[in-house]
């Protein structure tokens, strides 16, 4: 302050021979520093937007270039009349002045460029470095060798990389747990933010991949703006990442966010709980009860596979002995129906073997009388068929029977001409004839 | 023989699937399904290892403990 301007009033009790003024009330300091500040010259200032945020009377954000930032501020409603949206890396053109809020008892103070005037003048020169930085590590192929490292299933030791306070740690140890993961565990504490992260994560990950045991890395920061996110997009940092022996899981930011150390890593996650669940894919609650499963399912195949072919063969080796066994118990039945039949015979069987042959006399002779009745009747009703055809009989009606003189029976006239001598049958006797040789038949 | 030395945990649990598989076909004869199960013990024995290693409780190290531990010549974090 300068001896021309109004001076706070001292409130005494100041630091005995002190070199300065005072002691004024700060309260009536920071209004004179108010006053001062509304005295710069309204300006335009033009820089890259960060960490836009909204509150519901004034809208927050960083104007940012390579040299400084500027916190910034605006009027909500007038803000909202302009009709843009803020977005990282946005290139501004804000008017307006330097305004410095007191605060009070109850209030912190502030300090912010009041904005009255923007207008978006194109995207940012960081985000245009950083789409530079991310063709060229592409083109560098970069982002092929950490996807081709195999990645354990079961890590029995995992590298994290992270702030030592920060809530990723929480995240990364929630992550692990949920998958039942109960290993070594090497934290790798490094600043998460400002100029001199990048190389301290890059040191870190060389560290954690130096050591044989350490299979797996986890890289992790919570939410931030692009611009606290911009050390995970340096260019050392990302060609490091990329040519480790170890994988690398990523998970920087929100969801939204895209780090270029998410394009080099073996895997990129959208938070630390899902970079733990990646570094280690399996459940082990679940790949134990499918390994006891396994293992029940291999010990009841060789339980049926030895008992099984061990009961079929013992069936097969009783076979034969069974076959045996059962023809004895047929033969020893036979047996003893035979020395029952016996001894029934060499006791009281003879009276009833008498009584049985009586009966089966009368039985036969039954059957005898009456097959002979019938044999009987059916000789007479042959005999009746056979007279009817007895040549005698036609002899007797008073035909002849024309013979040769064998006897043999001539039944035509050829027959009667060959054989000349003739035997001529009737009824009482018999004639002997010649044939005579103009008899012959007619020419 | 079929047996080969598993060189990890995912390619030992591949290959018991796949003996599972086998068997439970019923197509397997006697000689075979006594080497498969065999085979499949060991694999399965390597796996229930490999699930015990991280099992045991959660141990958390700072990078600095552990290098200083290796330099040390403590053989502790090899196990």
């Amino acid at each position: 302050m300068s001896a021309t301007e109004p001076q706070p009033q001292s409130a005494g009790e100041g630091i005995p021979d002190s070199r300065f003024p005072g002691p004024y009330p700060v309260g009536s300091y920071a209004a004179q520093l108010k006053r001062r500040l509304g005295e710069f010259t309204r300006v335009q200032l033009v820089g890259e937007v960060w960490g836009c945020r909204t509150s519901r009377a004034r809208v927050y954000f960083e104007l940012r270039d390579a040299n400084g930032a500027l916190p910034c501020s605006m009027w909500r409603n007038e803000f909202d009349q302009l009709g843009v949206t803020l977005v990282d890396g946005l290139r501004l053109v804000v008017g307006g002045g330097c305004d410095y809020y007191p605060g009070s008892a109850s209030s912190s103070p502030s300090f912010s460029f009041d904005v009255a005037e923007l207008r978006i003048a194109g995207e940012g020169d960081l985000l245009v470095q950083l789409e530079r930085l991310r063709r060229r590590l592409a083109a560098d192929g970069l982002f092929e060798p950490q996807k081709l490292l195999g990645r354990p299933a079961l890590p029995r030791t995992i590298g994290v990389v992270t702030g030592e306070r920060g809530k990723a740690r929480d995240d990364v140890l929630a992550g692990l747990r949920r998958r039942g993961w109960a290993g070594r565990l090497v934290w790798a504490f490094a600043p998460v933010q400002d100029r001199h992260a990048a190389p301290r994560i890059a040191a870190a990950l060389r560290e954690l991949a130096a050591i044989e045991e350490v299979e797996v890395v986890i890289v992790a920061r919570g939410g931030g703006s692009l611009a606290d996110l911009f050390a995970f997009c340096d260019e050392a940092l990302c060609r490091t990442v990329a040519l480790l022996r170890v994988p690398v899981i990523s998970s920087v930011g929100h969801h939204t966010d895209r780090t270029l150390i998410d394009d080099v890593a073996a895997v990129a996650c959208s938070t630390p709980t899902h970079a733990a669940e990646a570094a280690v894919p399996i459940d082990i609650g679940a790949a134990q009860r499918a390994t006891l499963t396994h293992a029940r399912g291999l010990q009841r195949h060789a339980s049926r596979a030895v008992l099984q072919r061990a009961r079929e063969l013992a069936q097969l080796s009783r076979a034969p002995a069974e076959h045996v066994a059962r023809h004895r118990r047929r033969l020893h039945q036979l047996l003893r129906e035979m020395r029952a039949s016996a001894r029934r015979s060499s006791v009281g069987g003879r009276e009833l073997a008498g009584v049985h042959l009586r009966v089966l006399g009368r039985s036969a002779a039954r059957a005898l009388s009456s097959d002979a009745a019938r044999r009987r009747t059916e000789l007479e009703r042959f005999a009746f068929a056979l007279a009817a055809h007895d040549p005698e009989r036609t002899l007797a009606r008073g035909y002849a029977l024309i013979q040769d003189r064998a006897g043999e029976p001539l039944t035509s006239a050829a027959a009667a001409r060959d054989a000349h001598e003739l035997s001529i049958r009737f009824r009482d006797d018999r004639v002997a004839a010649r044939v005579r040789e103009d008899d012959g038949p007619p020419v | 023989m079929t047996e080969a030395p598993a060189p990890t945990y995912e390619t030992a649990v591949a290959r018991v699937e796949e003996i599972i598989r086998r068997l439970d076909s019923g197509e397997a004869g006697l000689r075979e399904t006594l080497e498969l199960v065999k085979e499949g013990r060991e694999l399965v024995e390597y796996c229930a290892g490999e699930l015990e290693a991280v099992s045991r409780g959660l141990e958390e190290l700072r990078l600095e403990e552990l290098v200083a531990r290796l330099e040390g010549g403590d053989s502790g974090a090899g196990e």
